[in-house]
């Protein structure tokens, strides 16, 4: 078997940006776009500080998160371990860019034009249509790889079956080569120096892995130090993703809160008057939402793309989710089906777990992929679309507080304490700064006091001689507009993502090397 | 994604010159006509130090080709009045037109006479990059050297942004133009600012990254710390412009703090001056009869001749010796039986007061730091073991010290160079493998080889084709506007000579003149290519001031720029990837250039000329014919005006003198000439195999890169540690400027000594600036500093859009860069936008935190500031150019000065202000 990786000998690099340049030339990448690129760190203060190059980019994953998520089954693992995108049927949802924990994956929506207006002679000779409006990222330039095997050359050895930027790499920091391979470049090099990889400690399996140290009886490279405010490393430091806008959230928003509508329409349909006005108001709901999304996407005419990865991706799941919803629930109300309700219901029901799961399966960024985000996002969009019940029933003249009450403040109660578990859970596991400022603003509501005055309200209704459909109707509206808040937040405001992080300081020459950083990141 | 490679249709060879550490040579990939990717070309791999590679500079020449925003045709201004605010009115011209407008100038001229009333020439020309715009300029020298006397005079960067003292002062004493460590060998390298990883090209990058590999230890002693500090075993952050302690301690530990034998005894002893007898007045104590300096021999226990056979002679004390001295303007002392120490034992006696303890408190740096270095320096340096290079037996000693600008060049830049030289000299590391070596020659002659440029000279030293400072023989007009070969004996007087004058003094002459010196005038006519002054010198708008007085200039555009907005004409040239050139690869050249192979590389045009860009060897041709010296520059040619001699002993390619020949026919006899050279006339392949193979050359014996052999074989020793001729130059050329009455040059000549003493360089730039500026330094606390970039430096390439796209990975680039302490103090937060003001202007930048520069420094990367080259106009990028002044107190007796300046910071209001004055 053969099994490509990538060594970067961090005490060899200088930062020069000759592998990123030449990768843009052969790969002919848009303005902005650098599918590998060389870090610049810096830790330690004056006068004890250190500073180091990383060359990233796909890390051509044993275990891809990108390739799990992609709805199309558009990226893909080859045998020898390259991770490709086939351009031809990925739907440009960036559903991969998020679940990248390294950053790697970019989406071009417009034409190569370094100088803005027409294209230059050159950008226009090599424009390549294909990759507008899709994930694209490092291929490890596959094509020279393989017409290099092909001509019986040695990718790593042979300049023209090696990739552009180990080719041009002039410190000689780059190799490529066959981890199976125990004499390859790579495979001696991994045994005569330390080295370690980028976030070990997700599982993915990166296969670009950092020399530091020829010493290598040093202990084994510990995780980076989190360092929440570092100074100077911006461009190192978690960024927000600019993948998924408030479209996105309109989807998290308005397809949460009306599944959870339609299942509440149904439910207390099981014992009272059925509100199909409300069903239908649902279904319309969720239909915007998606709507919102399919106008982000960058294919938005291969969406039915979206429905060939069943096996792993919860977006094909959310969209197999989404169609038993609107045809069994639609069907339920159009003909008035308690039965068929049902079932729409428990399609909206997944359709909600799905969206939960899709947020836990952005590997890319730490405050969606913690594991309590979908008990969260399923228990918000149940609040939510109580708290619209409450409103329509209002609306509707439904009647009064009786069971609505208890289980609404049991909800808002059921919320916070799945808000609480999960930012318990993302203190502990560590995030961006900025990711746990934005989520412990006031703006995001899901906080004791703000829930506790829903809950408050709801059961206050209970007490009240009249109006307490009002009452329960603004108890809802809190309900709705705090869970609302919050998914636009975790969206919009607090998706940073991984960062980097550089495992140690490399020994230059006979000096040595030093803790690592991980910059922008703390837990608590 | 595609299965299948992209069909490329074509690829041509080429090379990349954009920097001093070129030339890299690539492959261009061409689809339809288009050049759309650059690649390192594979099979140079085999005779290139840095395996065939590219810099990432290189990987810009596409956009750079196809920039939308190039000059296509020739324009002619319409405005006739010229500055900064002023709308030059271009006018797309035919080239008939520019040419016939230029021509008649030209033709105005020679009418005149080519000197003009002060002496100068009336045509001037001034080119960037280091030298660099001779590879890209095709034919253009032989028509400059056809045309007769040019002046050069009108630096772009010269002696304010190069390695001044080391240029002059290195050429001097070991032919070391550049000097760079043998990296191949070397085990430490004290690196006094030398920004190697950016400006040391891919072989320096590649060759440091293998001594890295065999666990090199380098330390970089800097107040900020660079790419190079990133890539060095450790950080020593030094107070600006106080290197020259450090380095005089360094020297104080390996003579007064370790033993004597530790030191290369033989190597003091017969390869330098050390055991030469200094008179009381401070020159050599001279055989009478012969005037040969004088030693005294141990075995005889006698003063004798320095050449005598067979001699012992002394390195320590001082001893009672009869002789004649002879100083400046050939006075003369006579001594019976006076006490005379040996040059060694004064060198001993005056590094005396300067301990690592006494330097500790002016560079900030702990005193056990520098004695730590010191003693890794003597621990690594092996003294006493030998190697074998190509058969011959060597001495081995893997130690060196490298200086970046700053360092070398202004004030200081003497010290520095001369201590970093004695650092060599005291254990045997001057020339030898693993030691300090230079790498070019530039001043002497054959300027293609360092070898044959070991001419004996006086005293047992090289010849040195100084300025003469004798009465009758001194220059008292250069024929150039910065005075070059009237006030610096170490510029020489050959064709590099202007450029390496104090090129400052030729803008600040054209405000206010120097008394006694000949009026300063403008030149009629002004060429500029590949170079922007307004922007890369020092007071870019006194610089702009006097290029809008400009009466005629000639720029050869690629876009519009600060400098050519006060052009009359523009000229499209094809630019890199457009023109057709042949030039020498290999052998021994700039920085880390020193190969194991030479020969020739060609740059075959990868496209057509866009628009109506014309070839730099066909617009050449024209301007001769127009002038009316094609006859001339036709001959120019033939002896090798474009870089390779026509006609040799067994072979002779020269062109037709009389005729006009087109670029191809041109450079066929050029290469045929190289194929000639290289073959000694067997045969005489043209451009076609150029083209099929892109480069040839032969092996350069490794043992050609050290200049031991050579000074063995002539019997000859280094000048140092004692610069008696120095000396003696120094006050005869007092002598002689005080007789034409020039007095503004003494405190330059101040330089002139026998063995520099330390100058407090920080007080000497506070007063400068005080006094001039009438200021309280107080106001301007932070020391500002400046450093390569290897994205950028040379380049010309500010305008690319990819170039600027990569950089700004790599920290610093973009704004100023400040120590979160310092920012903290002053309230300023990262990315905030500031203004730097130092007394002779503001600009306005983004604040940019790093721990790796000292609370006291701020550091500003690159060259900007730009107000009028597209896309560069739109950084926002701050320089510290606009901000240093062209001070005569601040230049240093070679004519350069430092990239230096003492700055105030405050908050800015609004975005990028540009530059006030």
């Amino acid at each position: 078997m053969t099994k490509w990786a990538i060594v970067a000998d961090l005490g060899r690099c200088v930062g020069c940006q000759t592998c990123t340049a030449a990768c843009k030339h052969a790969n002919d990448t848009a303005p902005g776009v650098q599918w590998r690129k060389v870090l610049d760190f810096e830790t330690g203060t004056f006068p004890d500080v250190h500073r180091a190059f990383m060359p990233v980019g796909c890390m051509h994953c044993d275990q891809p998160s990108c390739r799990d998520v992609c709805p199309s089954t558009a990226t893909r693992k080859r045998e020898d371990g390259i991770v490709t995108i086939d351009y031809d049927i990925c739907i440009g949802c960036a559903y991969c860019a998020v679940a990248c924990p390294y950053q790697a994956r970019y989406r071009v929506d417009v034409q190569n034009a370094a100088y803005g207006g027409h294209p230059m002679l050159h950008e226009a000779k090599r424009e390549h249509w294909d990759r507008r409006g899709v994930a694209q990222k490092c291929s490890l330039c596959v094509e020279i790889v393989d017409a290099g095997l092909a001509r019986g050359l040695v990718p790593g050895v042979d300049l023209e079956a090696t990739p552009a930027c180990v080719g041009a790499c002039i410190s000689g920091a780059l190799q490529m080569g066959d981890l199976d391979d125990p004499d390859s470049t790579v495979s001696q090099a991994l045994r005569a120096k330390r080295h370690f990889r980028m976030h070990e400690g997700l599982g993915n399996g990166p296969n670009i892995y950092y020399l530091y140290d020829a010493k290598t009886d040093e202990p084994q490279a510990p995780e980076p130090p989190l360092v929440a405010e570092p100074v100077g490393l911006a461009a190192v430091s978690p960024k927000h993703q600019a993948n998924w806008d408030w479209r996105a959230a309109a989807n998290f928003i308005a397809g949460g809160s009306g599944t959870a509508l339609y299942g509440t329409v149904i439910a207390a349909g099981l014992a009272g008057p059925v509100l199909w006005p409300g069903a239908f108001a649902a279904l319309v709901l969720v239909a915007a939402g998606l709507l919102c999304i399919w106008t982000e996407i960058g294919r938005p005419e291969r969406i039915l793309n979206t429905f060939r990865n069943p096996w792993t991706s919860w977006m094909t799941r959310e969209a197999m989710a989404a169609l038993a919803f609107f045809g069994l629930g639609g069907l339920g109300w159009l003909f008035g089906s308690i039965p068929l309700g049902v079932l729409g219901a428990l399609g909206g029901l997944g359709f909600l777990y799905c969206q939960g799961r899709i947020l836990a399966a952005a590997k890319g960024i730490p405050a969606w992929r913690e594991p309590a985000v979908v008990a969260l996002i399923v228990a918000t969009g149940l609040t939510e679309g109580l708290g619209l019940y409450a409103v329509l029933a209002l609306v509707a003249g439904a009647g009064g507080a009786g069971w609505l009450a208890p289980v609404l403040a049991a909800l808002a109660g059921l919320r916070y304490a799945a808000w609480h578990r999960y930012r318990a859970a993302l203190g502990r596991s560590g995030a961006p700064t900025a990711a746990l400022k934005a989520l412990d603003a006031p703006q995001t509501g899901l906080t004791a006091p703000v829930q506790g005055v829903i809950a408050v309200l709801a059961l206050a209704a209970l007490l009240l001689p009249a109006g307490q459909g009002a009452v329960l109707a603004v108890a809802g509206l809190g309900a709705v507009a705090t869970g609302w808040l919050f998914k636009l937040r975790l969206i919009t405001r607090a998706g940073f993502t991984q960062g980097y992080a550089i495992g140690r300081m490399p020994a230059r020459g006979s000096g040595t090397s030093g803790a690592g950083i991980q910059p922008g990141w703390s837990r608590g | 994604m595609g299965a299948e490679p992209r069909p490329v249709v074509e690829s041509v060879s080429s090379y990349c010159y954009q920097c001093v550490a070129g030339p890299d040579l690539m492959k261009v990939d061409i689809v339809d006509g288009i050049p759309v990717q650059i690649r390192p070309n594979g099979e140079a791999a085999a005779i290139h130090p840095a395996h065939g590679k590219v810099c990432v500079k290189a990987f810009g020449l596409i956009q750079k080709t196809n920039n939308p925003n190039r000059v296509q045709t020739p324009m002619i201004r319409t405005n006739p009045k010229k500055g900064r605010d002023e709308d030059p009115g271009f006018r797309p011209a035919s080239w008939d037109e520019a040419l016939a407008l230029i021509c008649g100038k030209l033709g105005e001229v020679r009418a005149k006479g080519l000197i003009d009333e002060s002496g100068f020439p009336r045509v001037a020309a001034s080119f960037g990059g280091g030298g660099t715009s001779t590879v890209y300029m095709g034919t253009f020298p032989a028509f400059l050297s056809a045309w007769g006397p040019v002046d050069m005079s009108f630096g772009s960067g010269q002696g304010v942004k190069c390695y001044h003292s080391e240029h002059l002062y290195g050429e001097f004493w070991h032919r070391a133009f550049t000097v760079c460590p043998d990296t191949p060998l070397v085990e430490l390298v004290l690196s006094f600012g030398a920004n190697t990883e950016a400006s040391g090209g891919v072989c320096g990058v590649r060759r440091h990254a293998d001594a890295r590999e065999r666990g090199a230890r380098r330390i970089q002693i800097e107040p900020h710390l660079s790419v190079t500090g990133a890539c060095s075993a450790d950080w020593v952050p030094i107070r600006p412009k106080t290197d020259p302690a450090f380095m005089f301690a360094l020297v104080h530990y390996l003579l007064h703090e370790v033993a004597r034998d530790k030191l290369d005894i033989p190597f003091l002893k017969a390869r330098s001056a050390s055991p030469y007898l200094v008179a009381p007045n401070g020159y050599f104590l001279r055989d009478p009869e012969t005037g040969k300096p004088l030693i005294w021999d141990l075995s005889s226990n006698s003063a004798v001749p320095f050449d005598t056979e067979g001699t012992d002679p002394a390195l320590d004390g001082a001893f009672t010796v009869s002789g004649r001295e002879i100083g400046p303007d050939d006075e003369a002392w006579d001594h019976d039986g006076v006490q005379c120490r040996t040059a060694f034992q004064v060198l001993v006696e005056h590094i005396e007061p300067y301990s690592p303890d006494w330097a500790a408190r002016i560079c900030d740096v702990p005193a056990e730091t520098i004695r730590g270095v010191a003693r890794d320096y003597l621990h690594h340096a092996h003294v006493g073991e030998t190697i074998e290079v190509d058969g011959v037996e060597l001495p081995f000693r893997p130690v060196a010290i490298t200086m970046g600008k700053t360092v070398s060049n202004g004030w200081g830049g003497y010290e520095c160079a001369w201590a970093r030289t004695v650092m060599a000299v005291l254990i045997g590391g001057l020339e030898v493998p693993g030691g300090t070596l230079g790498t070019t020659v530039r001043l002497n002659r054959p300027a293609d080889n360092r070898w044959s440029s070991v001419i004996p000279g006086p005293d047992g030293f090289m010849n040195y084709p100084m300025n003469p400072t004798r009465k009758g023989e001194f220059h008292e007009a250069s024929g150039s506007r910065h005075a070059h070969s009237t006030l610096v004996p170490l510029a020489a007087n050959t064709p590099w000579s202007q450029a390496l004058g104090p090129t400052h003094l030729a803008w600040m002459a054209q405000r206010h003149g120097f008394e006694n010196l000949p009026a300063p005038t403008r030149p009629d006519v002004w060429f500029v290519y590949r170079t922007n002054p307004v922007i890369s010198f020092w007071d870019t708008g006194a610089v702009s001031e006097a290029i809008a007085n400009f009466p005629f200039t000639v720029s050869f555009a690629y876009t519009l720029d600060e400098t050519n907005h006060m052009a009359d004409v523009l000229l499209p040239e094809c630019t890199d990837l457009e023109g057709l050139q042949l030039i020498r690869i290999g052998g021994s050249k700039y920085i880390e250039q020193f190969w194991e192979n030479q020969g020739f590389a060609l740059r075959d045009p990868a496209a057509a000329p866009m628009g109506e860009a014309r070839d730099f060897t066909w617009i050449s041709t024209q301007l001769a014919k127009g002038a009316g010296i094609l006859e001339a520059y036709n001959k120019a040619i033939n002896k090798g005006a474009a870089g390779v001699r026509l006609f040799g002993e067994n072979y002779d390619h020269s062109l037709d003198p009389e005729t006009e020949h087109g670029v191809e026919e041109i450079w066929d006899h050029i290469c045929r000439a190289a194929s000639g050279e290289l073959t000694d006339g067997a045969d005489a392949l043209g451009l076609d195999y150029y083209r099929e193979h892109g480069f040839r050359t032969e092996p350069f014996p490794k043992l050609r890169w050290y200049l031991y052999p050579a000074m063995v074989e002539n019997g000859l020793r280094f000048e140092m540690p004692y610069q008696e001729r120095l000396l003696r130059i120094g006050k005869e050329l007092g002598n002689r400027l005080h007789e034409m009455g020039i007095t503004w040059w003494d405190r330059q000549l101040r330089e002139y000594e026998a063995l520099p003493h330390f100058q407090d360089l920080q007080a000497l730039w506070e007063h400068a600036i005080e006094t001039e500026y009438d200021v309280k330094i107080d106001e301007f606390p932070f020391w500002l500093l400046t450093a390569r970039s290897m994205q950028y430096s040379w380049g010309s390439n500010v305008g690319i859009q990819m170039i600027h796209e990569v950089a700004a990975n790599v920290a610093g680039h973009g704004g100023v860069v400040m120590n979160p302490e310092t920012a903290a103090r002053l309230g300023l937060a990262e990315g905030e936008r500031v203004e730097i003001a130092s007394p002779v202007a503001s600009t306005t930048g983004a604040v940019i935190l790093r721990h790796g520069i000292r609370p006291d420094t701020l550091l500003m990367i690159g060259q900007f500031d730009h107000w009028k080259t597209p896309f560069a106009d739109k950084l926002g990028t701050p320089s510290m150019n606009s901000l240093t002044p062209m001070s005569l107190e601040l230049t240093d007796a070679t004519g350069s000065g430092a990239d230096l300046v003492r700055v105030a910071v405050r908050k800015a209001n609004g975005k990028h202000g540009g530059v006030k004055r």
